[in-house]
């Protein structure tokens, strides 16, 4: 039976979807298209023009394009599709891609999902006010800067102290533009602290304990109003607002499917090997733990396209079934959300997730009365926390939970 | 260069306006209509609940109801010349307690008063049979068959683009100040000139009164009531099949969950009086008890996104039923307190507008010729149509979250009718950035693509140019 059009579907060329191609085609695998819904491979690095990738594949820093521009260079023999959009994704290998001459399906040994995330934008967050332009996300501001040239603001407001808000700062500078303000909700920055002094150094200051009250503006923005923990209120005149960081995974394709979801955030879930509960579809990389540095979801999909280039090799059988791991509370999610055994490996599996707010104390992997592994943290919301080499039985749940210093 | 003299001016691009210009502009008239936004639909038109109403619970015997149902049959008739879709989701509106339950025999009754004859009240059982999403609190409810979903933008954009093909003119950006009749014609004074006409039309919303003190001291007041809603992303819509209304209260008819013809589900609205007729703001309070009320309903949204949040003003006014009414000897007809059910009454407006002015102002009100209507075939947005995606227009998605093409956004920019001139304009035509990302993905490109085309710009300027 080989009616299959291709080997293998990525979906999504960001350093994860690039990466698991490369490993796919290293071990060997022949047929393998890259499906891109932009005009331009790379994901979210393509704009992202601060030096913040490259250190773990690469030894050193680079800008988001030539990060993207040396790993395409180690990733010969595939197919790059361009302005091709997935629809729809089917059981079978199945999906459904969309280009400018309309609806073709295309039907592969395996999709890999590759499909990145984004921040949450200002609705999603419920802030309250009215609807006038200027209200972006740091995503749409790198590319209205660095792609298009534009100039959107003059004198913005940065929400969020992530990591990406200090990459939404370098973007102003890049362009010239000096923001007003810097608003967090928290009593720190949820980025590590020294970020601060960049902040200090472009002369912006940083509002903790503050949360957005109204935005004013009936067709462009012309103030925020503010509210400082202490019963401060504050307007800010500004013409630009940036909603940076609270990432998440763009998996509308896989919720739409057949794919089984996390219920409380409806990412699909994967095994240990990322692959998902249609053994014939994996998904991998920022769409399923938003978000991770660009290095990181690399050598994720390496690993990725290395075990399905073993599936497809026959080198390793399935298991159908699987277990699910399940997570106490302040936990926000695991990867894996499940776990599957396959004759070959061995099984064990590494375990990543995030707190849900700023925890110390240990964290706890067990198996029924089974302690499987334990560990000392004291980490941030927006930091990974990973336990490798966890040892399972196969076929029970896994139980993962937090126990606080008193 | 004598100026123009219009035979009607329509004050107001709201979706009740677009339709009386294009019922004038069909029966010959030499019809402008002035906007004080960028585009049509700047006001209370733009956010609504898009639904197309029976009228099964307006007053019987109101005009309101009369608007309804003739604005619903007209739209019935053309929708398929205009290209303009229809969901047909039926609405069922569900009693959640005793009391409520005890209502639903009454809400049947005035429907069949109202001429909706098909309404009927229907079990628990056969109620969550149909739909398996509702919280099983559910006790029964009315299902009104032919309530139906409609798109909120694109019906006044065709009505509009109708008139104008049939000789009509707009301008946007152009508010009316002051005005004087001359017993013949008015002389309207707006921020870009003058503007004669012989007859005028007020069909300004939410600042109707204003408007209307222009000819006369007006014998209502606007009470706007703002109503926030909440856009679920697209994965929500399966949840529920038709339209879920709540039993109406004496002040509100509540909170509604419905698809909406994009393919989200919307859940709104809140019903606040305010003083401010222009701004309407959405606040975390107010959006945290919808989603609280929705989910209580609908337990499955929980874990679903919010795609968008967006508030409107309703023109109300003290009274229940519409204020129309021609001032006779002055040309003059008022258009007042359309509160939320214009986009379904807006049709049933224009002709009763129309048989009002030539039975009030009979020597005017005869225009001359028809001219043989052309029927301008509207862009495919709905979810369950074939987009120009699915039908491969040549060009590439753009906005990925609701799968605009390069070539929808180019087509509603050089429209040869009503071309968007504004952001917003291009959002309600295209579906562009109104997606889940807000933009995050497509900002650059339609700012690329907009660039110089329209205003204010979507991002400021190149950098080169400043």
């Amino acid at each position: 039976m080989s009616n299959y059009d291709i080997d293998v579907a990525i979906v999504g060329s960001g350093p994860s979807g690039i990466a698991a191609a490369t490993a796919l085609s290293t071990a060997g695998v022949k047929d393998i298209a890259v499906y891109e819904r932009e005009t331009e491979i790379g994901g979210v690095p393509r704009h992202t023009h601060h030096p913040s990738f490259g250190l773990r594949v690469f030894k050193r820093p680079m800008s988001g394009p030539k990060f993207i521009a040396a790993l395409v260079r180690r990733c010969p023999d595939v197919r790059f599709e361009t302005s091709t959009a997935i629809t729809e994704l089917r059981p079978g290998g199945v999906l459904e891609l969309a280009t400018a001459s309309g609806l073709r399906t295309v039907r592969a040994r395996h999709i890999i999902l590759a499909t990145g995330a984004r921040e949450i934008p200002r609705h999603g967050r419920l802030v309250p006010g009215l609807r006038p332009q200027g209200v972006i996300t740091t995503g749409a501001l790198q590319q209205l800067v660095y792609s298009a040239q534009l100039r959107p603001f003059e004198q913005p407001v940065i929400v969020g102290t992530e990591l990406v808000s200090f990459s939404a700062l370098w973007t102003l500078r890049h362009a010239g533009i000096k923001p007003v303000a810097m608003i967090e909700t928290g009593p720190r920055i949820s980025a590590y602290r020294p970020a601060t002094l960049f902040a200090k150094a472009m002369g912006v200051p940083i509002h903790y304990n503050t949360e957005i009250t109204d935005i004013s503006g009936i067709e462009t923005l012309t103030q925020i109003t503010t509210h400082t923990r202490g019963n401060k209120t504050a307007t800010i005149p500004c013409d630009g607002l940036i909603f940076t960081g609270c990432f998440t995974g763009e998996n509308t394709i896989a919720a739409a499917s057949h794919l089984g979801l996390n219920t409380s955030n409806r990412i699909p879930q994967v095994d240990q090997n990322w692959i998902t509960s249609d053994p014939c579809v994996s998904s991998i990389g920022n769409a399923i733990h938003p978000a991770d540095m660009g290095d990181q979801c690399y050598l994720e999909g390496a690993k990725a396209g290395a075990y399905v280039a073993g599936l497809l090799a026959g080198n390793t059988t399935l298991d159908k079934a699987f277990a699910e791991i399940r997570h106490g509370d302040g936990i926000k999610m695991t990867t894996p959300s499940i776990l599957r055994s396959d004759i070959f490996g061995e099984p064990h599996f590494d375990l990543s997730f995030h707190v849900t707010i700023p925890f110390r104390g240990m964290v706890r992997i067990s198996q029924g009365e089974q302690v499987i592994n334990e560990k000392s943290i004291n980490c941030l919301p927006m930091r990974r926390i990973t336990l490798r080499n966890n040892r399972f039985a196969t076929g029970y749940p896994i139980d993962v939970s937090l126990i606080g210093e008193s | 260069m004598p100026e123009a003299r219009w035979d009607v001016i329509v004050i107001g691009g709201g979706v009740v306006g677009c339709a009386i210009t294009r019922r004038f502009a069909l029966a010959g008239a030499k019809t402008l209509l002035l906007e004080r936004g960028r585009d049509i639909l700047s006001g209370a038109s733009k956010a609504n609940s898009a639904i197309l109403h029976t009228g099964f619970d307006a007053p019987p015997g109101s005009l309101e109801v009369a608007c309804m149902q003739a604005g619903y049959q007209e739209y019935m008739d053309i929708h398929t010349r205009l290209n303009l879709p229809i969901l047909k989701t039926a609405a069922l509106v569900v009693a959640w307690n005793e009391e409520q339950l005890g209502q639903l025999d009454g809400i049947v009754y005035k429907a069949h008063e109202n001429g909706v004859d098909d309404a009927k009240q229907i079990s628990r059982k056969e109620l969550l049979d149909r739909e398996g999403g509702l919280s099983s609190t559910a006790l029964g409810a009315v299902n009104v068959p032919r309530e139906y979903v409609i798109d909120p933008w694109s019906a006044p954009l065709a009505y509009l683009k109708q008139a104008v093909r049939a000789g009509a003119s707009y301008r946007f950006g152009t508010e009316v100040i002051s005005g004087a009749f001359d017993d013949e014609y008015w002389h309207l004074e707006t921020g870009q000139g003058q503007f004669v006409g012989r007859i005028v039309i007020n069909c300004t919303g939410t600042n109707g009164a204003n408007i209307e003190q222009i000819c006369r001291k007006p014998d209502f007041e606007i009470r706007p009531r703002k109503g926030q809603f909440l856009v679920y992303d697209k994965s929500a819509s399966s949840l529920i099949n038709a339209i879920i209304l709540p039993v109406p209260t004496p002040t509100t008819k509540g909170v509604v969950l419905t698809r909406t013809i994009f393919g989200n589900l919307l859940l709104g609205p809140t019903a606040e009086e305010q003083q401010d007729r222009n701004e309407a703001g959405v606040d975390r309070e107010m959006l945290e008890g919808l989603i609280a009320t929705g989910t209580e309903m609908l337990p499955g949204l929980a874990g679903h996104a919010v795609t968008a949040t967006y508030a409107g003003l309703r023109p109300a006014t003290q009274f229940k039923d519409y204020q129309i009414g021609a001032e006779p000897g002055k040309n003059w007809i008022g258009v007042n307190g359309i509160r939320s059910t214009g986009l379904t009454a807006a049709l049933g407006i224009a002709a009763f507008v129309e048989n009002l002015c030539s039975e009030t102002y009979p020597d005017i009100a005869d225009f001359g010729p028809a001219p043989a209507p052309e029927w301008p075939v509207m862009p495919v947005l709905a979810e369950h149509g074939e987009r120009a995606y699915q039908q491969g227009d040549g060009t590439e998605i753009v906005c990925h979250c609701e799968r605009v093409t390069r070539g929808e956004i180019e087509a509603a920019i050089s429209d040869g009718d009503v071309p968007a001139r504004n952001l917003g304009g291009l959002r309600r035509r295209t579906r562009v950035m109104m997606g889940r990302c807000n933009g995050f993905y497509c900002s650059a490109r339609v700012a690329e693509l907009t660039q110089g085309k329209i205003s204010p710009p979507l991002a400021g300027d190149k950098k080169d140019q400043t």
